[in-house]
């Protein structure tokens, strides 16, 4: 039987030290004895998963049948252009969309991100091929695509990275924007053949800046930054 | 037990067919589904310490011949459009299995076949785990007491069931099934719910769900007799000890300006409002200390707290309380909103406002009755409230002969609350012997 020197408490055979304050145990009557058995058990129990098998093998078959019976439709049928693409392409979507949350959510959102890009850009050059001229998958499909994804990874790597607020959000979100529109315009303009500068996402990027160095300010002052969030508090 | 209130008749539970079955969510119960996370679910546990090790097989049979008796424990949860609703699941199990060292974990409804309770085994002792949904310490107390009773008969001890222990040859009793709160609900008032910001502890967060665990075993007779020596009960006692635990902790930090310290306490209200219901009836008071006051001694904390039960728990202020969360049910606006609106707003509710409200919980079970015969056999009890939504640490009593259990549960690494309150037990001459799960992490 052996006491806490610090807490005055009893303390239970197995304990090493007391859970109350980190004292170890040394009781020189006891040394040499061997430890009994803790009253709690050692193993750690594991949540189970929920198993989503059932909705997953739902969709699976659901998108599948959609997809090989358009083409089938489309084959036999209907055969004058290759429209199941269409479906197809969308099937694939909704499939690589709804993969991390059905099948496998241990996904990293990073990879998830990346593979809903792909599958957008995979389902653009599908219509692409049903259109005339590929030229403006290759010069602004495409790359809004990449520029998108770019920009979100962007959003969530910060997310995780730093300790994330409404402000702090809103500030990463009003940088993201103007750059956004100012390479949107000029993939627009290269794609029209006319002369590269910035008109209308100039006024975006005016506006952002405005809003941003605003947020910056809230952020830098702590005493302004408490008054906007008791005001804007919900 | 007094009650003149003119009482709604009692309602039988929505069954159409034996094979459609199925119970409304009890005004309690709605709330704790919404606040379920990855990380969190609202599950308690009760253990009963044999006084010889427990076979598992035996255990499996007799909870197989127990759970259809409590036909409000052998469900599982579903969504509708407006609330959720438990029906009857008869999927294989609940299934006894070894105790693990981090209980009360995370109860998913889709998982454990979709069943929300957990029986664990570990030596001599017999644990279950409820999600709070299906009812609450005394409905859950009864499960395990007939459990044990019925595991006690198959080893061939003769039980006689009374008090927690059930008879498994009766149907149950449409009382066993209400939801009591609508019965009650018949203030002409509604009384608003304290709101004021309370102390809220500071500590390092364990990793995903841990739960640390320090129990404190004394004897019934001297926590009375020091409890008497303040002029107080037990449970008053106990309160203003965890009280006094949360001020010294408090005062040790660094804090601009202090905050009232209050601890939330779960009240039974079948010792006021007759029922026999197995579901969830309770209600929370708030006693609590406001340091900005001045500085308390402890035997003016005891007077606060002794003062304070008297006052606010008796019939007409609990049923006041009732009637103030019945009136979101009755709510006819708030009951055609959809459940995701529902769950949304509670969410934020609790977690802008309920959850700040209160320092620690606190909840006593009281001095358990069992059956005579089954007396031999029975060591102690313990209970757990369980993983608290944030971090601080919750505290639960109960007491069986003279042997009273302080356990206290918590997800934050540090241990302080639970070294003031002992410490101030020892200092009163109490002699606590402390059992813990947290020295022997790996």
């Amino acid at each position: 039987m052996s006491y806490c020197v610090n807490c005055g408490v009893e303390l239970e055979a197995s304990l090493r030290e007391c859970p109350l304050c980190h004292t170890p145990v040394v009781n020189p009557k006891e040394a040499g004895k061997t430890v009994p058995p803790s009253p709690y058990p050692t193993d750690r129990g594991q949540v189970e998963e929920v198993k989503r098998k059932d909705l997953g093998i739902l969709l699976s078959v659901v998108l599948s049948a959609t997809a090989v019976t358009c083409l089938l439709l489309n084959l036999l049928v209907f055969n004058r252009s290759l429209w199941s693409l269409l479906v197809i392409g969308i099937c694939i979507c909704l499939f690589v969309f709804t993969f991390p949350m059905v099948y496998y959510r241990k996904m990293p959102p990073s990879l998830s991100l990346l593979a809903d890009g792909a599958a957008v850009a995979v389902y653009l050059y599908m219509i692409a091929y049903l259109t005339p001229s590929t030229a403006w998958f290759w010069q602004l499909g495409l790359p809004i695509v990449l520029l998108v994804i770019l920009n979100t990874e962007i959003f969530t790597f910060l997310a995780r990275l730093v300790p994330f607020s409404l402000l702090s959000g809103a500030l990463c979100l009003f940088i993201e924007i103007p750059l956004f529109c100012a390479a949107l315009e000029v993939m627009i303009r290269r794609m029209l053949s006319a002369p590269i500068r910035l008109t209308w996402s100039a006024v975006v990027l005016t506006v952002c800046v405005i809003i941003d160095v605003a947020l910056i300010t809230i952020l830098v002052k702590k005493r302004l930054r408490n008054e906007v969030r008791r005001r804007l508090h919900f | 037990m007094s009650n003149n209130r003119p009482q709604k008749q009692l309602k039988k539970p929505v069954i159409k067919s034996k094979k459609d079955v199925w119970y409304k969510l009890d005004l309690s119960a709605t709330v704790y589904p919404t606040l379920q996370r990855r990380d969190f679910s609202s599950v308690y546990r009760l253990s009963v310490k044999l006084k010889d090790n427990v076979d598992p097989a035996l255990l499996q049979q007799a909870l197989d011949l127990t759970l259809p008796r409590f036909p409000t424990y052998k469900v599982a949860i579903r969504k509708g459009l407006f609330w959720r609703y438990l029906e009857p699941n008869s999927r294989p199990g609940p299934f006894v299995q070894e105790d693990i060292k981090n209980p009360c974990m995370p109860m998913h409804f889709k998982s454990n076949n979709r069943y929300l309770i957990r029986v664990y085994y570990y030596g001599s002792r017999i644990s279950l785990e409820a999600h709070h949904c299906l009812g609450d310490g005394t409905g859950g107390m009864c499960l395990l007491q007939t459990l044990t009773s019925v595991y006690l008969g198959l080893l061939g001890h003769k039980i006689t069931p009374s008090g927690f222990v059930l008879k498994l040859d009766e149907d149950p009793d449409p009382g066993e099934l209400e939801d009591a709160y609508m019965r009650y609900a018949t203030a002409k008032v509604k009384p608003p719910r304290p709101s004021e910001k309370t102390y809220r502890i500071r500590g390092t967060k364990e990793p995903f769900y841990t739960l640390n665990i320090v129990d404190g075993v004394m004897s019934v007779s001297e926590v009375m007799k020091t409890a008497r020596q303040y002029g107080a009960t037990i449970t008053e006692y106990l309160n203003a000890v965890l009280l006094y635990a949360l001020l010294q902790k408090q005062t040790a930090e660094f804090h601009l300006k202090y905050k009232p310290v209050r601890i939330a306490m779960p009240v039974n209200l079948r010792r006021f409002f007759p029922s026999k219901t197995l579901r969830n009836f309770i209600t929370m008071v708030y006693p609590s200390i406001d340091p900005r006051l001045g500085e308390y001694s402890f035997e003016e904390i005891v007077t606060q707290v002794h003062n304070f039960m008297r006052y606010y728990i008796n019939e007409k202020f609990l049923c006041g309380d009732i009637t103030t969360n019945a009136a979101t049910k009755h709510n006819f606006l708030i009951r055609i909103v959809p459940l995701f609106l529902k769950d949304l707003v509670v969410r934020t509710f609790y977690t802008r406002v309920q959850d700040k409200n209160s320092s620690a919980g606190l909840t006593n079970m009281g001095a358990l009755k069992v059956p005579e015969d089954m007396k031999p056999y029975i060591e102690r009890f313990d209970i757990y409230m369980g993983q608290p939504f944030s971090s601080r640490t919750n505290c639960a009593i109960i007491s069986f002969e003279d042997i009273l259990t302080v356990n206290f549960a918590s997800s934050i690494v540090e241990s302080d609350v639970e070294r003031y309150f002992f410490r101030k037990l020892v200092q009163d001459g109490i002699h606590v012997k402390i059992e813990s799960n947290r020295s022997n992490q790996l």
